[in-house]
């Protein structure tokens, strides 16, 4: 039966509120969940008060205020902070997203939460463990699957057929779209989820691919492809204004297609 | 100790889905008609009392539009639950065993469902 509360374990209790930094005219309360495995103890919340006259725009610079002027432990993922690597998604006020270019007046109320990406396990503090979400795009052979043999220069494609991926191809595999999706928190073991999904659609249109009914086979299945509700949460977060719900729609209807 | 991808791919993809997915919508659109007609001709139907009512289900277009309503409704019924089994009960056994009590209570309440308005029709015939 599917879960609805956390387990004993996961229960985030009150952790510490840090000082406001001294002089500062300006503060802004923000709330991290905090979790060392090495502790033993439950995850908590960390309050913290930052100098907004001495921080930048986005969420990413408060995590990096932080760590560097209050508390070096924290722990996150960060990488290009320009939105291309996808390293910092995490659940910003409730909703999914990436800190560096998300900016924090952006988000509503007085204090803004940060916790990990939902429904994954939690590595250290905002750090979620990805690996299943990578299995699952392996999942799909996000590459260019071909019997013909290679032509001596590139594999051809009409601007048409090239604008068909459009709209596919930004995906960076920052797992906000699938972690917020309630069918991949029921079934994320078995369900591929919106990201893993939007790429094997990428690779099912793409017009130099001779994989399709392949690629198909593998995706039909009441788990791995249809748990997909339309529940558009997926599209909603994207950080990158992507729709993975259209683009599983567009694969059931590839799915109905080869049927009817 | 198996590895992600083992569980990922687990058992394979099953190769169904697609016939639910397309009955369920088929269904759908039969009942996006048959439902109207439905809810009009019981309202107007309960106007008259009781003995109007069963000559109205005593009609052979009535009788054909009921079963009709009743086939597409408990079929796209079974479907939509199976739906909600798969979401919601991770357990292998106690999914399969769902599924089954599903079909069998669906399977049920159409036999009765049609039985009924047969009954009326032919008893009005006769």
């Amino acid at each position: 039966m599917v879960q609805l509360t956390l387990p004993k374990n996961s229960v985030i209790g009150k952790g510490k509120t840090w000082p406001k930094p001294d002089g500062a005219k300006k503060t802004k309360a923000f709330r991290v969940y905090r979790y060392s495995p090495e502790q033993g103890s439950n995850p908590r919340w960390d309050t913290y008060h930052v100098d907004t006259s001495k921080c930048g725009p986005m969420v990413l610079d408060v995590l990096l205020y932080i760590k560097n002027k209050i508390d070096p432990t924290l722990a996150f993922r960060r990488s290009c902070r320009e939105g291309v690597c996808g390293s910092c998604a995490m659940n910003i006020g409730g909703h999914n997203s990436i800190a560096c270019t998300k900016g924090w007046d952006e988000v509503a109320g007085r204090t803004i939460t940060i916790a990990p990406l939902p429904s994954l396990p939690v590595v250290r503090d905002l750090i979620p463990d990805l690996t299943n979400f990578y299995a699952q795009h392996a999942y799909v052979q996000p590459f260019l699957k071909t019997d013909t043999p290679a032509p001596e220069r590139e594999w051809k494609q009409t601007p048409e057929d090239r604008e068909q991926l459009d709209g596919l191809y930004e995906c960076i595999l920052c797992a906000c779209c699938s972690t917020s999706c309630p069918s991949y928190w029921w079934n994320g073991d078995k369900y591929l989820g919106p990201a893993a999904l939007l790429q094997a659609y990428r690779w099912l249109i793409d017009s130099r691919d001779e994989a399709t009914g392949e690629r198909l086979d593998d995706l039909e299945d009441p788990f791995k492809l249809y748990r997909c509700h339309t529940i558009m949460n997926c599209a909603q977060v994207c950080p990158k204004g992507l729709n993975p719900a259209k683009a599983i729609a567009n694969v059931k209807h590839m799915m109905v297609e080869r049927v009817v | 100790m198996s590895t992600d991808t083992h569980k990922v791919r687990g058992l394979g993809a099953s190769g169904a889905g697609t016939s639910d997915y397309i009955r369920l919508r088929v269904t759908a659109i039969a009942l996006l008609f048959l439902v109207p007609w439905f809810l009009y001709s019981i309202v107007d139907a309960c106007r008259v009392g009781y003995a109007g009512a069963i000559d109205w289900v005593a009609q052979p277009i009535n009788a054909i539009l009921l079963i009709l309503t009743l086939s597409a409704a408990l079929y796209h019924m079974r479907l939509g639950l199976q739906t909600v089994i798969e979401d919601y009960i991770s357990k292998s056994g106690s999914r399969q065993a769902l599924m089954i009590l599903n079909t069998f209570a669906v399977m049920a309440l159409f036999t009765a469902a049609i039985l009924s308005v047969l009954k009326i029709w032919m008893t009005a015939s006769a």
